[in-house]
């Protein structure tokens, strides 16, 4: 606000202001104005087959959807504290995030870790952080989702049914999400991500093993959750994302069928995790979609005949990537017009994205701040009261329509080469995303897209207005260090040993591994034991560092 | 001559959006950029700079391990006479850290929103004053 007079051009006062151009984000070409002549009739009613205008008939009438925040950095009692701040403050799932240590199927004592545990997550290892890190959360009334991809999957899952089975709940009891996706738990699927770390083959396998030991066990447990949103970040558009996760999901579906599942047995429990960008009518349109696709995909091709196995239900987080370090109080704008859109898109869950993102992990106070913004939304605004309220509207039908078109182009395109599985081991997905940053980075730099305060509007004399939370502890790096060294000595090593043997035949063997990890994890294994383990059974060295 | 430098991610964070547009940028203005990509130990990359005589290190950081590793990185420069060798970090860095890794030694620091222009120029900048 310091402009001084000169510097201000008074000729782009009498130009007025106009977008640069009429494209979406993903590149549609916007026409003036659309009438009933762009789209189709098609008098659907919410709740009915192909549900693009949501799944349930009542949708946030009957139910606001469920606001999840992620949780967890630091030990697990530390974040532990931090849920119980989210529960208290209305949060009404948990989201549980881990760091790049338990990621990588790794214990805090592995030589090249250090510097990296509970950074962007908690930090877990065994039964007792478990144990601590659920601490006074009912899991049969709370519904939990672990963000943590196979192998870690496999045993946070399994730790997370003997924690239950020690507080006496039933494993048709639980409730909650395992993420569980192959490919994107790290940053999206780059090969360079992925392939020092785990056989590809035998990631998804272990994925699998997951799966079906939920499907036959846990009734209400989602067993899959297709990160569409780290895709997305990773600088694709739109479109790509959507197609990109449909594709996934196609190639789970089949891997299921294959271990004998009916479709209807399972389909139900696959949820997606969907981006929410600044392009508020484009977004939209992307889940509407994603439905009508989904639900004629299941119907069609694999032959459900459920409803629910036609219901595509996503959580949606709106994007970081569209956070600035300039100006951040801007950002709890762009985070409300995103939970907005995530609303009129018919979301199941949201974690709205807190303003201080691009400094560090946020303070419990932004954290509080994005679940007010949902609460705002939820109880003030009375868009909950009527279902669908974007339906009908000419330009929503028409870009749905669209949408729809680009992605089952794309869909058919990675089908014709195999599969996604196919083109990502090709690094045909390599090449979408590295075409996608640069595109990203050229259309900023060359203002053909604006971000306030960033690339238009910039304040050089900005002071920062907010307080940054600070994570980074060699303390608690040390702790967790000591911690497990001391768990690793003082247990009956032959009983380990024991379990680690059955397991690495088990893997061998290429049976389900599910019960085999659960009976490592009583015996006291931890986490990177039994995931070194499952390596070596693949003859498959670590390549890292 | 054309200057040398090595593009890696420290750790196990893989979010390497910035470090794959850098590349590029510096590629496009004449660098030699060896990619060292994600999953590097301080031990390797200094091995790599030893490898291939490079004139600096540009490192890129998202969940707050930023000044441990780089800290690490610099005590082994220190200990293999490689001082000369520059070094820049770029990512989600609050300002205080700024500050902490330029005492440590840090060239420059590029936090997000930080433009092609600016980058290029910093680096540019401190690798011509480079003997």
């Amino acid at each position: 606000m310091s402009e001084k007079p000169e510097n201000i051009d008074f000729d782009a006062y009498i130009r007025g202001e106009r977008p640069k151009n009429f494209k979406t984000a993903s590149g549609i070409e916007l026409k003036e104005f659309y009438t009933q002549d762009d789209v189709t009739d098609r008098r659907e009613i919410p709740g009915t087959y192909p549900f693009t205008r949501g799944i349930h008939r009542d949708m946030y009438r009957g139910r606001f959807w469920t606001r999840r925040q992620q949780t967890g950095y630091g030990t697990p009692e530390e974040s532990n504290k931090r849920m119980k701040a989210v529960l208290s403050a209305g949060q009404t799932g948990l989201n549980i995030d881990v760091d790049v240590v338990v990621k990588l199927g790794l214990d805090p004592d592995h030589p090249l870790v250090e510097g990296d545990i509970g950074l962007v997550g908690t930090s877990i290892s065994t039964l007792e952080d478990m144990e601590k890190l659920f601490d006074g959360i009912p899991l049969d009334r709370v519904s939990t989702t672990l963000i943590v991809s196979p192998p870690a999957s496999c045993v946070l899952m399994a730790m997370y049914v003997l924690l239950a089975r020690k507080r006496g709940i039933p494993e048709n009891g639980l409730i909650g999400t395992v993420m569980n996706d192959s490919f994107n738990q790290l940053v999206g699927p780059t090969r360079e991500a992925e392939f020092p770390l785990f056989p590809l083959e035998g990631n998804i396998k272990i994925g699998i093993d997951v799966m079906e030991y939920c499907i036959k066990n846990i009734p209400r447990w989602t067993i899959l959750n297709v990160n569409a949103y780290n895709m997305r970040e990773t600088c694709l558009r739109a479109p790509e994302e959507a197609a990109f996760a449909m594709c996934i999901a196609k190639e789970y579906i089949r891997k299921l069928l294959d271990r004998g599942f009916h479709i209807d047995e399972f389909a139900s429990k696959i949820a997606f995790f969907t981006d929410i960008g600044m392009d508020f009518l484009e977004e939209i349109a992307k889940i509407r979609a994603m439905r009508r696709i989904w639900a004629k995909m299941l119907k069609e091709e694999f032959k459900a005949e459920k409803e629910r196995s036609m219901w595509f239900k996503t959580a949606i987080q709106t994007s970081g990537l569209a956070l600035t370090a300039q100006q951040p109080l801007n950002n709890i704008v762009r985070a409300t017009i995103q939970t907005l859109a995530a609303v009129l898109a018919g979301a199941q869950s949201i974690h709205t994205t807190s303003y201080d993102e691009a400094y560090a992990l946020p303070t419990e106070e932004a954290q509080k701040l994005s679940i007010r913004i949902q609460q705002i939304i939820a109880y003030e605004t009375n868009i909950t009261k009527v279902v669908d309220p974007l339906g009908g509207s000419y330009v929503i039908e028409w870009l749905t329509d669209k949408f729809e078109e680009e992605i089952r182009k794309l869909m058919i395109e990675i089908e014709e080469q195999g599969g996604f599985i196919e083109c990502f081991k090709r690094g045909w997905i390599d090449e979408r995303i590295a075409r996608g940053r640069h595109e990203y980075a050229r259309r900023i730099e060359e203002k053909e897209e604006f971000i306030v305060g960033l690339n238009i509007f910039e304040d050089k004399e900005e002071k920062l207005p907010i307080s940054i939370s600070k994570v980074y502890s060699t303390e608690m790096q040390k702790e967790r260090i000591d911690y497990v060294k001391n768990y690793k000595k003082n247990r009956d090593t032959s009983s380990v040993k024991m379990a680690l043997d059955r397991l690495y035949t088990e893997a061998k063997e290429g049976s389900n591994i599910f019960v085999s990890v659960v009976n490592a994890i009583e015996n006291r294994a931890t986490l990177g034991e039994i995931c070194e383990t499952l390596r070596k059974a693949y003859d498959f060295e670590l390549k890292i560092g | 001559m054309r200057k040398r430098i090595i593009l890696a991610k420290m750790g196990l964070d893989a979010h390497d959006n910035a470090l794959r547009i850098i590349s590029r940028w510096l590629k496009d203005s004449g660098y030699e950029v060896i990619y060292a990509g994600v999953y590097n130990s301080a031990e390797h990359i200094l091995r790599m700079v030893i490898e291939e005589d490079a004139h600096a290190v540009g490192l890129s950081f998202h969940g707050g391990e930023h000044i441990f590793y780089t800290a690490k990185l610099i005590e082994l420069f220190r200990v293999n006479n490689l001082n000369h060798v520059k070094i820049f970090v770029g990512g989600i860095i609050p300002p205080k850290d700024v500050v902490v890794l330029k005492e440590m030694g840090v060239e420059a620091v590029f936090t997000p929103g930080a433009k092609k222009d600016e980058i290029l120029n910093e680096i540019k900048k401190s690798l011509s004053e480079q003997a």
